[in-house]
């Protein structure tokens, strides 16, 4: 991709100071710094234009603290109002986390895990939910549109996993988890490598699909708006395919927070409890 | 040749054929186990779902290696 460092190299012409605009418009909205430049210049905080971030504080980290504060005050603050007969925000909480416990940690992991494990699902799945609906708004950024952000999460549920399964069978029983069941002696010692790197694989595979879910979107979206700059006026009816995908954006944002939080269960059932 | 961002973008295209098919096949045949036993609607639904999932994060992968390759 073309830096604003090219732009010094040659005169521009109309064209490419249009290509330059809308690619820089595309990083402004998804990126946490601005590229060649250092810290955040130019991405205001939300709500207040013309305040500008500090040095020590990245966009996307903003937005992982007022995820995190959003959630706290959601949790612990209005949860804790309740009087008694469920009203509307308990219900809603409620019906999340019971869905959760009932249908993603009890299938995967068993009856005493799962409850176990529900607090840490459930984190991870409201985390990434209110990230992932963050992004939508008009002067916020997806944080979880970073590939960091995810990888993160992903190295999380990779250390549950690991020292988890240390703590719960040993390190005999860790190994046990990943010796494949019901295949000859010889496939056994071809398959075990696989199943080790499989782990690695697997978080790998939860952190890209999460990141390129999200920025996939969001680029789309800013892409064809960019179309508006380049090709003039005429192109304003393009502004409704933006519209139809971000609204399939909000399926995406609820989706994929919820197969994050299943994949997770699932892989750390598949080491705390060996299927063979 | 300047020809890289014409590979990516027909890669990009490939992505979504491959996409397009897998993702096809699920739901049709999950629309037809819902009209066999319409009561297992829920559990349908959930891996149809949990498997439209893992297709897309494939073809996603695939996309976004056409865009850096650009």
């Amino acid at each position: 991709m073309a830096t604003p460092a090219d732009s010094l190299a040659a005169p521009l012409t109309d064209a490419a100071l249009k290509r330059q605009q809308v690619m820089e418009y595309i990083w402004h909205h998804i990126l946490n710094t601005k590229p060649g430049h250092g810290p955040m210049e130019w991405h205001p905080l939300p709500f207040v234009p013309g305040i500008h971030l500090p040095d020590w504080l990245p966009l996307h980290q903003l937005m992982l603290l007022i995820a995190g504060l959003l959630l706290i005050v959601g949790f612990c603050v209005l949860y804790r109002l309740r009087k008694g007969v469920p009203t509307h925000f308990s219900i809603v909480l409620e019906t999340f986390i019971v869905f959760i416990r009932d249908e993603v940690a009890i299938p995967s992991l068993g009856e005493h895990d799962g409850k176990k494990l529900t607090p840490l699902l459930c984190t991870i799945f409201f985390f990434i939910l209110v990230l992932n609906f963050m992004g939508l708004f008009p002067f916020f950024v997806t944080a979880t549109a970073n590939v960091h952000v995810t990888a993160a999460l992903s190295i999380l549920v990779f250390v549950v996993m690991i020292v988890g399964g240390l703590l719960k069978n040993g390190p005999l029983g860790l190994a046990h988890a990943f010796i494949p069941g019901g295949v000859p002696l010889v496939l056994k010692f071809v398959l075990f490598p696989l199943e080790v790197v499989g782990v690695f694989i697997k978080t790998f595979a939860l952190t890209l699909r999460l990141f390129a879910n999200m920025l996939a979107g969001h680029v789309a979206i800013f892409s064809i708006i960019g179309m508006v700059v380049v090709f003039g006026p005429i192109a304003l009816p393009a502004l409704l395919m933006a519209l139809f995908i971000l609204l399939i954006e909000v399926l995406v944002a609820l989706l994929q927070a919820y197969v994050f939080t299943l994949l997770s269960a699932v892989f750390i059932g598949q080491v705390f409890h060996p299927e063979h | 040749m300047g020809l890289t961002g014409t590979f990516a973008a027909i890669g990009a295209g490939l992505v979504a054929i491959g996409t397009g098919i897998g993702i096809g096949r699920i739901g049709g045949s999950a629309t037809e186990s819902v009209a066999r036993q319409p009561e297992a609607v829920g559990d349908i639904q959930k891996l149809m779902l949990i498997s439209a999932a893992m297709i897309e994060g494939v073809a996603l992968f695939c996309a976004l290696i056409c865009f850096m390759a650009k």
